[in-house]
């Protein structure tokens, strides 16, 4: 291409870029939907989903009424669980749990404390309501543990003081040293994975739906016998609204995550934008493959939330790879959610860099170029 | 004029000062109006003129402010009163299919509508195979709506409408985008129906020459009724007549009429002229004195059709828009295209779709200056030759050459050097019209230098000064159709493809479009090529080419093909009767053709006129209907159009 070739392929993707833009300010409901992802979609998820265990109510039916019943129950509180009180017969109980109206029911049998203060062994009942598995894993976890906890301070008790056999009971005892989220705060992780999926949606759905507009009003017919080639046409959509997806990851670290969750930065900033702006390149063919098949609007939002489900259960946000089946494990290589994800957490949270992080890099760009030349390819069987 | 049997004194809708307004804007002001029952009544105007609001109003699905509105003597001024008549009428919305499902069959709609308004199983059988059978959809019934061409949906949709026998049927600009076959389809199908049932018709058009199927109309504009009363009536209020003349220098002879006549204009070699309040001798000798020494070759005057009456009513009137101060357009700055050379060449050009042949071998020329129509049904192929001659579409078989480069293999070249404008809505909405002229000039590559000149120059050439910083959705049809050509012109191409692109704009709106159109190709030699629906547009063209399945079946100037007609055919004879319903369904079973309705009149073709009239008389006299006028007229385009294209489809099978 020569100097003045140059020029001119450069003056039209600015002049459309610049088009895509306005178009873009002028539609205020768009507008709207995108700062309430960026902002209080975030917000929301950072700051109202958890994954402890906090406040679970929980009941007793305490058959034994002893010093050591109540010492037991007394371990089932604050944050974990909320001790609600205390029922008489098994019926309750369970219509209780069925009704959702607790968490777990605290079976303590009769004569508790005179077994175990004979030394047999004793068996509590704790029942859970598993409909949520991740609670339920979590209450009965909890549990167990506080149970075990119990046990071993009544048999050092039931040993006495001052009967010199304490210290050679043995035990471990577990030492935590939390790497990368000392606190465990869940908000950070929370409002990460809420801004990436926030972004893969967005990055998907901004362009699709500014080509599919352009059909959907005819003016796609004025730019297919216009000069512009169909790179030139789709392009100034992608660099576009990459750049207001860009802006609204800004905002939403700027603005929400770093100063809401306290979420210290370890890594290079400017190494995150550029994988966002690689990540959004990706995500946005994906969007004009998507656009190539849609004929509306309503068309491109039903498709993008279709594929938001296999690119979110394939990006490893929830279930690390090693828990995958081997297939899934192989398909969350093409997913390219799973590349940002282990790249975004690197670079924030672990402060990882580009000797750490090159091979995900690498492949994230090779995706990119397959998914954006397929869109492409599509785009200009069509409209030649 | 004498009334028809069917027309009795019982008004069906009944309308004083009726006004409706949305926020500050007055879309109906003070209208008044009263259709008898067994009329067809016509509201015509441009886009904006309020009458799909009063449509919409009488139809009792609009709320209005202020005045009356009676239908079948029940006067609504409630919802209450508008459920009462509802199951009396039917209403159409305006747009091609919009109140249809697309992807239900023909029958499942039909079915829909049947159930909606709790047609009987055994009526709905049978008014359904009587309205499919009239409106030849019987071969569709299981075609998806969607595939259907727009002629068939509003056929169908006008079925959907009549499903349950309404005595009133309101139907908003139906032939809109309707090719002129559908369009006299659709106008016969609806006479068939007043005739069979009495049935009542308010119809609204943006088609002037339809106004002669009307038995009364109102011309509307802001809102207001601008004049009414029958079609020729209505002309006669606007006092004055047309001159029509040929000389040998157009360009000098409108040059000379300009100043004295604001309603001019240039139809082929014609020339027209509508000259002010005076009689028909007086007229032409006037206008030949301002022509002083020109050679003029044939001058004539005659009383004025409607889209002329309209335009001087508006004129004349209190309500005249303004005009621009500066009507002169400006010039290319680029050197002017050799007036000989050959800018567009089709050579057997072809097209396949799968297993269909959208377009079939076609062949045509188009000279520098020359503007050439192509004509034709929809989906007769005329879209996809022009996608093929734009260079967005490959063909199948055949070579063509645009604008010295061959299509074949420089869609590149082609692309830069042709100025596009598709079907209405080609242009961004939300952008202003300055935004848009300045993106197509970049998207052509219009150097930075001249940028500032060249976006000056559109704005003039397209009469846009006054807007150039409104939103283009904001805009009325006909101002977004010039901004639209403005933008296909801004790289001053030597080649113009445009396609429908005065589908839906208002007679004022297209006489100022095409008077840009003319201008291009008489003073800077640009070749156009234009596809059109609207026949009185047609006439406009240098050269025409009818296209029917894929194929051109009639390529020649609009004379010729006038004439060809006439050599073929016949005359036009056009018959009042004093029973026209019962005069038109005899003359429809004997051998005469094109016999059609046109309001009061019925037109049909014949050889030789004193025959054809003895024929008639006696055919009329056996039902002792009056045969009260016959006169002979030159067929018109469009009856060229209906012609060729209807002797075709009769030959085919199936």
């Amino acid at each position: 291409m020569n100097q003045h070739g140059f020029i001119l392929w450069w003056d039209r993707l600015v002049a459309m870029t610049i088009k895509e833009l306005k178009q873009l300010i002028r539609d205020p409901v768009l507008l709207l939907i995108i700062s309430y992802f960026f902002t209080v979609d975030v917000y929301m998820a950072g700051s109202g989903i958890n994954l402890n265990l906090r406040n679970a109510s929980v009941m007793v039916i305490d058959h034994d009424h002893s010093a050591a019943s109540r010492e037991l129950i007394y371990r089932f509180r604050q944050p974990y669980f909320d001790f609600k009180g205390e029922i008489f017969d098994t019926k309750t109980a369970e219509s209780l749990l069925d009704q959702g109206r607790i968490l777990a029911v605290l079976d303590i049998p009769e004569n508790f404390q005179r077994h175990l203060l004979q030394g047999q062994t004793v068996a509590v009942q704790f029942q859970v309501d598993s409909a949520n598995t991740v609670l339920g894993t979590l209450a009965t976890s909890y549990a167990t543990e506080i149970t075990a906890g119990f046990s071993q301070d009544f048999a050092a008790k039931r040993l006495g003081p001052d009967s010199g056999q304490r210290a050679s009971l043995p035990v471990i005892q577990n030492r935590y040293r939390v790497l990368y989220n000392p606190n465990q705060i869940d908000g950070w992780f929370m409002s990460i994975s809420e801004l990436l999926t926030v972004t893969t949606m967005l990055a998907m759905m901004l362009p699709a739906a500014a080509a599919v507009r352009e059909k959907e009003r005819g003016t796609i017919e004025q730019l297919a016998v216009s000069p512009l080639s169909s790179l030139q046409i789709l392009l100034p959509k992608v660099i576009s609204m990459g750049l207001v997806i860009l802006l609204g990851v800004g905002v939403s670290l700027f603005l929400i995550i770093i100063p809401i969750f306290d979420l210290p930065v370890k890594g290079s900033l400017g190494l995150f934008f550029t994988v966002t702006g690689l990540y959004v390149f990706t995500a946005s063919g994906i969007g004009l493959f998507v656009a190539t098949i849609s004929r509306s609007l309503a068309q491109v939002t039903m498709l993008v939330i279709l594929l938001m489900m296999p690119i979110l259960l394939l990006s490893g946000a929830w279930t690390p790879p090693e828990a995958m089946p081997q297939v899934m494990r192989w398909a969350m290589k093409i997913s390219p959610l799973y590349y940002f994800n282990e790249m975004s957490y690197a670079i924030l949270l672990k402060g990882a860099g580009l000797t750490i992080l090159w091979d995900s890099l690498l492949g994230l760009a090779l995706l990119g170029a397959v998914f954006f030349n397929f869109g492409v390819w599509r785009f200009r069987r069509q409209f030649g | 004029m004498g009334k028809t049997a069917l027309v009795n004194e019982n008004p069906v809708i009944d309308i004083h000062g009726l006004c409706k307004s949305y926020k500050k804007k007055l879309a109906v002001d003070a209208v008044a109006l009263t259709v008898k029952r067994g009329e067809i009544y016509g509201l015509i105007g441009p886009d904006g003129a309020g009458k799909s609001s009063l449509m919409k109003a009488i139809a009792g699905v609009l709320s209005f402010e202020q005045g009356s509105l009676t239908v079948f003597d029940v006067n609504i001024d409630s919802e209450a009163a508008a459920e009462k008549v509802k199951g009396r009428l039917g209403f159409m919305p305006q747009g091609l299919g919009l109140n249809l499902y697309g992807d239900l069959s023909v029958e499942e709609n039909i079915d829909f509508f049947a159930q909606l308004r709790q047609v009987s199983p055994q009526q709905l059988s049978e008014r359904k195979e009587k309205l499919l059978t009239m409106t030849r959809l019987d071969k569709f019934r299981d075609r998806p709506m969607k595939n259907l061409s727009g002629g068939m949906k509003q056929k169908l949709g006008l079925v959907c409408t009549l499903i349950h026998n309404p005595e009133l049927v309101i139907l908003d600009e139906p032939t809109t985008g309707v090719d002129p076959v559908s369009r006299r389809d659709f106008w016969a199908i609806l006479a068939e129906l007043l005739r069979e049932q009495g049935t009542t018709a308010l119809v609204s058009t943006a088609y002037m020459d339809e106004a002669a199927r009307f038995h009364r109309l109102s011309l509307m504009y802001n809102g207001q009724v601008l004049a009414d009363g029958e079609p020729d009536a209505i002309c006669e209020q606007a006092h004055g007549c047309m001159v029509e003349l040929t000389v040998e220098s157009q360009p000098e002879a409108l040059g000379k009429l300009k100043p004295h006549y604001p309603q001019l204009e240039a139809i082929g070699p014609k020339v027209r002229v509508f000259v002010d309040n005076l009689a028909l001798d007086e007229a032409v000798s006037v206008v030949s004195g301002h022509l002083d020494g020109l050679q003029i070759n044939s001058i004539k005057a005659f009383d004025a059709e409607l889209e002329d009456a309209f335009i001087a009513l508006l004129r004349q009137g209190p309500l005249a828009p303004k005009t621009g101060k500066d009507d002169s357009i400006p010039r290319f700055d680029k050197p002017l295209p050799d007036d000989k050379a050959i800018a567009i060449e089709a050579k057997q050009l072809c097209k396949d779709f799968d297993q269909f042949r959208s377009v079939d071998k076609i062949s045509f020329k188009v000279k520098q200056g020359e503007i050439f129509g192509l004509l034709g049904a929809n989906g007769a192929g005329k879209t996809t030759a022009i996608k093929m001659l734009t260079g967005i579409l490959p063909p199948s078989d055949g070579e063509g050459q645009v604008a010295g480069a061959d299509m074949r293999n420089a869609a590149q070249a082609i692309k830069e050097r042709i100025g596009y404008m598709s079907q209405a809505f080609s242009l961004y909405l939300d952008l202003t019209v300055i935004e848009n002229i300045h993106l197509y000039a970049s998207i052509y590559g219009v150097s930075r230098s001249i940028l500032k000149q060249r976006l000056d120059w559109v704005i003039q050439i397209a009469g846009l000064a006054e807007v150039t910083a409104q939103l283009a959705g904001s805009l009325p049809m006909g101002v977004r159709q010039r901004l639209a050509l403005g933008c296909a012109l801004v790289h001053q191409p030597g080649v113009l493809f445009l396609d429908e692109p005065t589908s839906g704009v208002d007679p004022i709106g297209r006489r100022h479009f095409w008077e840009i159109l003319m201008h291009l190709a008489s003073v800077e030699q640009v070749a156009i090529l234009v596809t059109t629906h609207y026949m009185s547009e047609a006439e406009h063209c240098d050269h025409l080419a009818l296209m029917y399945a894929g194929r051109v079946i009639a390529d020649d100037t609009p004379g010729n093909m006038i004439q060809a007609l006439q050599d073929e055919a016949g005359q036009l004879l056009n018959i009042t009767t004093d029973q026209p319903l019962q005069a038109l369904a005899l003359l429809e079973k004997s051998d005469f053709k094109g016999v059609a309705l046109f309001g009061q009149h019925i037109h049909l073709l014949a050889q030789d006129r004193d025959g054809a009239e003895k024929k008639i008389r006696a055919l009329l006299d056996k039902e002792s209907i009056k045969l009260l006028n016959l006169s002979a007229d030159a067929p018109s385009l469009e009856d060229v159009f209906v012609y060729r294209v209807l002797a075709l489809e009769n030959q085919e099978p199936g």
